[in-house]
């Protein structure tokens, strides 16, 4: 070995740590670009070709729904399950597999604090689900010409909703004691719920008690918030629908940072 | 100017349950600047535990541990840049390349990544031809020298090494007590956990010795090794060994018919051999230096004296 050129660190208080903040986000970020297919190709595929098969060789025959054709009326649901499901597994992989592989110590021993690792982790999340969403957006630009209705909430429903299951991401992570618990949320509850929430349909076509029982589905605010924004319309007030996903983003958002925060299944 | 009299690591009462197991029991320790601390003690003692709870791995259930004068709970902002950590287990993110890795953990450390310092890193654990491999594809000591590397790449004021050269081998080995020396020399400060009692008798400025979560000895390693080292020579008989009440100095009869005596001094060896020589001829002499691994045994082997309740 070579003789150290050795300058010590130099001791002084720091309030937060930018520069880790960037190191992780960034690490985030190449982690899932650099398996690239799997992460933002493979989930473009899935998605695309619920597009084909519902949207175009079968949108034909649903005719309109709110005066929307049904090509167009299915986009927004499936940016949504795009969206919600690459933010939520790229925080919930990412944690859950540093803590099983021992790479979390990296992190551990770092002078990151909560709010530095909700942003870096949330951020790569909210920007995975972004470009996957994006993307699912692009596709159906071939299919038909594509149309926003308001920027703004699109904007907002699909930043608020990512980060909503991104958080929810990290809070399985820190909570989960096996892969298998990191796979019951996706298929049990983000799935089903999302495709009852109003993906393929408008809830004004269920009968009662499931129409009002949709009501309390938090996916159908999700769905619908989009779907005003880029074809507007939606089943539910544009107002109710983002009070909703706020209240999502406040309580997904206060779980994670407070089981970060103890260190809970992280920090012995 | 004189030194600063803050230590590089204080510890008060430091202490973590789980449950009610009691895996380190109010540690008091105090480590000055520039020292190389080893601490030793049996599996299961407490090492790495006491280590975690420093280190920002595991809190604390009882108890204050400062660095520099900075609490690691309420300042472990300050506290964890001044810190580097060996840990014991290999883990590494299979996505990136060792320069790769150096970065990323720059930016975690709060430092600005610096290309040309990882290059440095890299050159000085020999692991520059290996700098764009994937780290799966490195070999088990390669992957330990990364570790090392990636402890230093915020150039920390104490470094950690929990069982830094498990399962290397002996060149190795020598290059990592090299580079602990040179560190040392530009004032960080080693505190070294190891199974290899050589390793500790080799490096060590201070011992501490830690059994079932207690610090039960801290002692400068020269006056530990003075105090409680036994030295003894063994003296093979040319014909029929003497009857030992026969002789002016204590000794006993070994099973191969060498007579051994201990000794503390030079002088007293020399007595020893003086006096042996005037009772009977001697075929050949063997004598046995003090080694930190008898003292060792004979402090937390399984008939040491025990001092919990």
């Amino acid at each position: 070995m070579q003789p150290p050129t050795h300058t010590l660190q130099p001791i002084e208080r720091q309030p937060w740590s930018p520069i880790g903040l960037r190191a992780l986000f960034a690490k985030e970020v190449r982690r899932f670009a650099k398996v690239w297919l799997q992460t933002v190709f493979s989930p473009l595929i899935t998605t695309s070709l619920y597009f084909l098969v519902f949207g175009v060789a079968l949108g034909t025959r649903m005719g309109e729904i709110h005066g929307v054709p049904y090509i167009r009326f299915v986009i927004p649901g499936l940016m949504m399950l795009a969206m919600i499901s690459n933010a939520f597994l790229n925080c919930s992989s990412s944690l859950f597999q540093s803590r099983i592989n021992g790479t979390i110590t990296d992190i551990l021993v770092s002078p990151l604090g909560t709010a530095e690792l909700l942003g870096a982790f949330v951020g790569a999340g909210v920007l995975r689900g972004l470009i996957v969403g994006s993307l699912v957006w692009l596709v159906a630009a071939f299919f038909v010409s594509p149309d926003i209705h308001h920027a703004g909430w699109m904007l907002y429903f699909s930043v608020t909703v990512c980060l909503s299951f991104a958080m929810l991401g990290l809070a399985v992570a820190c909570l989960a004691q096996k892969y298998d618990h990191l796979a019951i949320v996706p298929s049990f509850v983000l799935t089903p719920m999302t495709f009852l929430g109003g993906v393929f349909y408008s809830i004004d076509m269920l009968p009662e008690p499931w129409r009002s029982v949709s009501l309390a589905n938090p996916m159908l605010y999700m769905v619908n918030g989009l779907r005003y924004g880029l074809v507007g319309s939606s089943d539910v007030p544009i107002l109710t629908a983002a009070l909703a996903v706020l209240l999502l983003v406040t309580a997904s958002t206060t779980a994670a940072a407070w089981l970060l925060a103890r260190g809970r299944n992280l920090r012995t | 100017m004189p030194p600063d009299p803050t230590p590089a690591l204080s510890l008060r009462g430091l202490t973590k349950e789980f449950g009610t197991f009691r895996a380190v029991d109010k540690v008091d320790l105090d480590i000055p600047a520039g020292e190389i601390f080893a601490l030793l003690g049996p599996n299961g003692a407490g090492k790495t535990t006491l280590i975690s709870c420093i280190t920002g791995l595991s809190r604390p259930t009882g108890g204050t541990a400062h660095v520099f004068g900075h609490d690691t709970r309420h300042d472990f902002r300050t506290t964890r840049r001044l810190i580097g950590l060996v840990p014991q287990e290999i883990a590494f993110d299979p996505f990136f390349t060792p320069h790769e890795s150096l970065l990323i953990q720059m930016g975690l450390m709060g430092v600005k990544p610096d290309p040309d310092h990882a290059d440095e890193l890299l050159r000085r654990i020999a692991l520059d031809h290996k700098r764009d491999a994937y780290t799966r594809n490195l070999s088990g000591g390669m992957k330990r020298r990364l570790l090392v590397a990636k402890a230093l790449v915020h150039r920390p004021r104490i470094l950690f090494l929990d069982e830094p050269t498990a399962g290397v081998d002996v060149e190795l080995r020598r290059d990592l007590w090299g580079e602990v020396r040179r560190l040392r020399d530009a004032g960080t400060t080693i505190i070294l956990t190891t199974h290899y009692l050589e390793e500790a008798e080799e490096l060590a400025d201070r011992i501490g010795v830690i059994r079932d979560g207690r610090l039960i000895l801290v002692e400068k390693k020269r006056s530990l090794m003075e105090r409680l080292g036994r030295c003894s020579v063994r003296l093979r008989p040319e014909t029929t060994a003497p009857a030992l009440d026969s002789l002016p100095f204590p000794a006993a009869e070994l099973e191969d018919g060498q007579i051994e005596a201990t000794w503390s001094t030079p002088d007293d060896l020399q007595r020893i051999l003086q006096q042996a020589a005037q009772h009977f001829p001697i075929a050949s002499i063997e004598v046995l230096q003090a080694r930190l691994e008898d003292i060792f045994v004979s402090l937390v082997g399984h008939n040491a004296p025990q001092d919990r309740d």
